[in-house]
């Protein structure tokens, strides 16, 4: 168990699915050889496939103490990096239009928007997601070579790319299928959780580059911190698939709103636009009572009343929504 | 103590004896010695496959077994490669060791070759082709160190008094020294070794270039089958042979 515990809140109803964290993440991490197909961090449509596709119903993590099995996914699962044609149409002056190539057939929110139906009315909502640093992390015991680790100071998951021989026990172990082969090195890496800048007290570039400033980080165990606050006080963020057993330290704020037409006068558990059961199968039986809370928060500001969760949601500035402590990290290891 | 008490306490002394014995005494009778003949030919003619001397040499085969399931997300794995037929040759200051099996399936290909320069600074990176393949492979195990005792040691990729050296080669990823002293030690070392390869008729034909190892040095192998998965101690094996 880690002396501290760096987590993330996600509020789902900020999301607007711009994928401006997936390409700070990807500038910042995923630009080098053999890393085209990965996105550590993603933005993908509920209800949809996921990326990979079906991630969320091939297996891995945990049952009764054991783990579970799962296939690999396979590169169509993922989508093929594709690449444009754009030596040619600028710098050779072939007139061919720019294409890409492979042609692409899947990919990350390959469905984008699709989302689902509810009686006559669509509904969807984007779910980003990275390494969610488990607090009982399974691709950690499935690797042989004990080549991934759980930082003890501040519970951050990593994989020592000197021990990893590429064997992706990790990959079939992780139920949300966050770690990802990398065949130029032959190892295997996944998200970071951006040690090295939460090291220098700035926050992760996901949570930076956020528009919808939808992000919140700190220490879990830290009073102060709006994760701490939002998970622990007011109890409005769950874990995605509390049921895998490995304990997410990534948490989200259930999506709430818009209402349905015609519900005038009908609470969000009676008349809800997205199926209570599709986010009871995302977040357990708990997101009733969140988003029963939820609702109570936003009837006290229609009131003319002041919500505290609301106001904290809100996250008007960078100080309010992270709370980066490398000193305390650092001081206490 | 009755007669019954007795004779399961006698059965049991022979049991474990016998399990002491397999332990501790040195080449059980069950260990195939390889004869490794001295040619005149250059190790590199060897290596690439002169017939005239590989003929010569007597050919051994060697009885592989799966590695038992070592986790139980593992799918199961049937015997598709009972047999490895091992040639052992001297030449020079090298022992070179050809392996060949039946593999209908192979599993390699050919990586694209990663440029020198920063990636940062190329328009196109190299990309991942497939994360869900595994290649096939092969590896021949000797005592880092001679022994003394004259002990075998253990199968399980040595312990920390008797290290391994592991002459490693896989069919995408070329030939790799390993060292290991004890089952998760397993360390590449950096190093590579001559190897020559040939796949063909559904069969590999592998030689590796190992040092003069003395006679008497035993030596395992093992093949990995890319097609079943096979990584890590997902694999064939063979119990520990003897060098002439």
């Amino acid at each position: 168990m880690s002396k501290h515990q760096y987590a993330m809140v996600m509020d789902l109803n900020k999301c607007l699915g711009c994928q401006t964290c997936t390409i700070a993440c990807k500038k910042l991490w995923t630009d080098r050889d053999g890393t085209g197909y990965m996105y550590w961090n993603n933005v993908e449509t509920r209800p949809g496939l996921g990326y990979p596709r079906q991630w969320d119903r091939i297996g891995g993590g945990w049952k009764d103490g054991a783990l579970q099995p799962s296939p690999l996914p396979t590169m169509d699962d993922y989508g093929h990096a594709w690449e444009y044609n754009y030596e040619q149409r600028l710098y050779e002056g072939k007139k061919q239009p720019v294409m890409p190539s492979p042609e692409p057939k899947s990919g990350a929110n390959w469905d984008e928007d699709v989302g689902g139906w509810n009686e006559d009315e669509n509904y969807y909502f984007y779910l980003p997601r990275i390494c969610n640093h488990c607090t009982y992390p399974a691709c950690l015991e499935a690797c042989p070579r004990k080549a991934i680790y759980k930082r003890e100071e501040d519970g951050i998951v990593v994989i020592d790319q000197d021990r990893c021989q590429g064997y992706r026990y990790c990959i079939k172990a992780c139920p949300y299928k966050k770690i990802y082969f990398n065949e130029v090195t032959g190892k295997s890496e996944k998200c970071i959780f951006c040690y090295p800048r939460l090291e220098k007290g700035q926050v992760n570039a996901c949570a930076a580059q956020c528009p919808g400033r939808l992000r919140f980080v700190g220490l879990l165990d830290d009073p102060e911190s709006p994760v701490h606050q939002l998970v622990r006080v007011h109890k409005i963020a769950l874990p995605l698939f509390p049921e895998k057993g490995t304990q997410p330290n990534v948490f989200y704020v259930p999506p709430f709103n818009p209402p349905k037409g015609n519900n005038y006068g009908k609470n969000i558990l009676e008349d809800p636009r997205i199926p209570l059961d599709y986010l009871v199968y995302l977040f357990g039986e708990e997101v009733k009572d969140v988003l029963v809370r939820l609702e109570a928060e936003l009837k006290k500001a229609q009131d003319g009343g002041r919500s505290q969760v609301l106001q904290l949601l809100i996250g008007r500035d960078a100080e309010t929504r992270f709370h980066i402590r490398p000193q305390l990290v650092q001081i206490q290891v | 103590m009755g007669i019954r008490e007795m004779s399961i306490a006698l059965a049991a002394g022979c049991l474990l004896s016998t399990l002491g014995q397999a332990q501790t005494s040195s080449q059980p009778a069950s260990l195939q010695s390889l004869p490794a003949p001295t040619s005149a030919a250059s190790s590199d003619s060897l290596l690439r496959g002169e017939v005239s001397a590989w003929n010569q040499v007597p050919l051994k085969h060697i009885a592989l077994h799966r590695t038992p399931p070592l986790y139980d997300t593992d799918e199961p794995a049937a015997l598709e490669i009972p047999i490895v037929e091992v040639r052992c040759l001297r030449a020079q200051d090298k022992l070179l060791v050809q392996l060949a099996w039946r593999d209908p399936t192979q599993d390699a290909v050919s990586l694209p070759e990663v440029p020198d320069s920063a990636p940062e600074t190329r328009f196109r990176k190299v990309q991942t082709e497939a994360e869900d393949r595994f290649f096939d492979a092969a590896a021949v195990m000797f005592p880092a160190k001679a022994n003394a005792a004259d002990l075998s040691p253990s199968l399980q990729m040595g312990d920390p008094l008797h290290p391994v050296q592991i002459y490693y080669w896989n069919a995408t990823r070329g030939a790799m020294l390993m060292e290991a002293q004890g089952r998760g030690t397993t360390r590449r070392t950096g190093q590579s070794f001559p190897a020559h390869a040939l796949y063909q008729k559904g069969q590999w034909n592998l030689t590796l270039a190992l040092p003069n190892l003395p006679a008497g040095t035993p030596l395992a192998f093992a093949v990995w089958n890319g097609s079943q998965k096979d990584r890590d101690g997902r694999k064939y094996f063979s119990v520990w042979q003897v060098l002439q």
